[in-house]
Parts: C-alpha cells; structure tokens; sequence
C-alpha cells in the first residue's frame, strides 16, 4: 500500500535522506518521506515566501571538517538559515517548524540503535539554539514515521502517519 | 561489507558475496525447518547501493512494509534488518499460522510475535554461516517487529551508515514453496566503529 500523495510527484520537491532542498513559491511544496529517527527542520519566510527543508539523520558531525553535509543537525541548520538567507529570506521573518525523531521500535532491551530520534531532536534544538533562533511548532517523538509537505504558497506544513491523518502543525 | 576482516585477510567482494548466499540458503533451511515445510532459495543478489536509494528497493520511503530488526553483537556490532512486503508478510503469516491476518497496520500479539521468530530464526541462521565462515562471532539481540513506511523502518540502519559511509550492501532474495515465492531483502550493516568495515 502506498499512501496518495495530494500533489503528484512532479510538482513536488522530494529531499532525499541527509539532503536539503530551499525553493520560493510557486514551486508548490518540498517534501520529507518517511521519516523515522530523522527529523525534518522546516524554515520559511512569509514575506518573500521562501522555504526549505533539510533531513537531518544525526545530531552531531562531531567537528568533522571532511564531512559538512547536512545530513548533521549541527550542519544543517546553519546551511538551510544561510542558503534562505541568500535567496533573499531574512532571519527575523524566518518561522522554524520540526518533524520526526521517533523511537521507531518499543521492544525491551533494544541497543540504542532506537534513541537517535531523541538525540536528534536535542541535536536540531541545540543547533537552532546556537542561532538564536527558536522552534514555533514541533511534532516530535512517538513511535510512528512520518512524511512531512512544506506548502510554498503559506508556509503551511502538514505531517502524515500510516493510517492517520494529516494534520497542520 | 565487502571488506571484512577475518581473523587471517581481508575478503573481496566475490568471497563475500559467495558466503553472503550461503548465509541466505542457511536463513532460508532455519525457516523452512519452522514452517515444516519445503522453501528453497530461488535467487540471491547482492549489491551495492547508495544508502539514499535503499528506500526505493522497499518500494519508496512511504510504501508499507514490515521491517524485523536484529541488532548484531559479537566481534563486530551491527545492524540487520529483515523487510517484506506486507502480501508477503500475510503469506509468510499465514503458512506458520494457518490463518491470514486481518490487517496488516493491527497485527494482532501472535502475528507480531510469528514475524519476530521468522526474523530471529533467519537472523540468527545467517549470521551463524557467517560467523563460521569468516571465524568471528556474531549474534542477533531479540527481534522488533516494525509496520510502517519504508523510509522510517529504515532510518534505524540506514542513520548508522551514513555516518561513515555513502554506500551500503544489501541482499535481495527470492526464496519459495512449491507453488509460492516469497522476495524479501536483508540489509546488513556493520557499526561504524566496529572492525568490520
């Protein structure tokens, strides 16, 4: 079972595990599918209607100079906030709303292969921290994975479980 | 893991391929012992891929599917997922349990628990073959069952190796009845730390 997308697939920016994709109206949406322990951290600037994504799959780059991709919280939010910044969106306008780092599996005794989502989420909040910047809306934790649209048009961003809903966030 | 490192030398990508197969029909024997009935492997493949693209081997990041999760512990600590399709998992449900299952998104306590054991009895018959042929000791932590899209099941191998690498194995197999085929594909991933590599 696949679950239908709203938009069809080529309307619609898909930003792949560890990627970041920033695009201004009217490209319709990004997208961020599947998401388990990975978080999807969503800035948009509603003046200039501005937005991006970025999937983080780790917390930390750990001050790996070799490997500054944003597949690192501490990477990411830096490079999204600047390459908005670039295209022409301010900081002061910019709204930062996060998705994901659930705990994908409640089994007893599990190594800690299952935490990443919290550390993740600590990772993203300490990055955004470092920026002054804070979250306005977050749907993090649980057990569920996620697909996350960013709508270029308003900023709106929904968030999808299996089965459920997909509700404003 | 084309690269691992035996207690003697490191292994090309061909010996690792060939014990990679032999750990999958040994997989297969541990499930068709379970089931109590004939499954033979049809087909083994294994590949290298980029880590973005393994969702898409699942059917893409949002597509259903049912992952069982062995962590690996031993001479080397690692991750392995077990995925199927849900029609397959129903199959694979209904010929351990006589019944099919209602619905794949509430599988009921005994139909989590069968998956569990398809995935710790394949878990642990594959690493065992791999231990004995590569002189190391690997073994499987209990299983967790996961239904739910592709890409979050995943996330929990697939995060681990994007920390060191761009680039990860996994087994595509085929393995069946008589009159059923049953695909299913295994992704085993080695810690980043860890000294297989």
């Amino acid at each position: 079972m696949v679950i239908e997308t709203v938009i069809s697939r080529e309307e619609t920016i898909v930003v792949g595990i560890g990627e970041m994709r920033v695009a201004k109206f009217p490209t319709p949406m990004i997208a961020c599918i599947g998401l388990g322990s990975c978080i999807a951290v969503c800035a948009y600037d509603r003046t200039t209607k501005i937005g991006g994504v970025v999937h983080v799959v780790l917390p930390s780059s750990n001050g790996k100079e070799t490997d500054r991709t944003p597949k690192y919280a501490d990477v990411a939010v830096p490079l999204l906030l600047s390459e908005i910044s670039r295209l022409g969106g301010y900081m002061s306008r910019t709204v930062i709303k996060i998705a994901g780092g659930a705990q994908m599996s409640l089994a007893a005794g599990q190594n800690d292969a299952f935490k990443t989502g919290e550390r993740n989420v600590a990772g993203v909040m300490e990055a955004l921290g470092k920026m002054n910047m804070s979250v306005s809306s977050a749907d993090t934790g649980g057990h569920k994975g996620r697909t996350v649209h960013m709508y270029l048009d308003t900023g709106r961003i929904t968030v999808r479980t299996v089965g459920g809903e997909s509700r404003e966030i | 893991m084309p690269e691992i490192s035996t207690n003697e030398n490191k292994l090309n990508g061909s010996q690792m391929a060939g014990i990679v197969g032999g750990g999958v029909a040994k997989a297969v024997s541990g499930l068709s012992q379970m089931a109590g009935v004939e499954i033979h492997v049809t087909s083994v493949e294994y590949k290298k891929v980029r880590v973005k693209e393994v969702p898409y081997l699942f059917g893409g990041p949002e597509a259903l599917i049912v992952g069982v999760y062995l962590g690996i512990t031993g001479t080397t600590n690692g991750h392995m997922v077990v995925a199927y399709q849900p029609s397959v998992a129903f199959e694979l449900i209904s010929m351990l349990l006589g019944q099919t299952p209602k619905s794949m998104e509430e599988l009921s306590e005994m139909e989590r628990s069968v998956l569990g054991e398809i995935g710790n009895v394949m878990g642990s018959f594959f690493l065992n073959h791999l231990s004995d042929s590569m002189g190391v000791s690997l073994q499987p932590s209990p299983p967790a069952v996961m239904v739910d899209m592709a890409g979050a099941i995943l996330d929990v191998a697939l995060s681990n190796i994007l920390e060191h690498s761009e680039y990860t194995y996994v087994i595509d197999t085929l393995f069946g009845t008589a009159n059923q085929q049953i695909a299913g594909t295994f992704l085993v991933v080695p810690d980043a730390t860890s000294n297989i590599t």
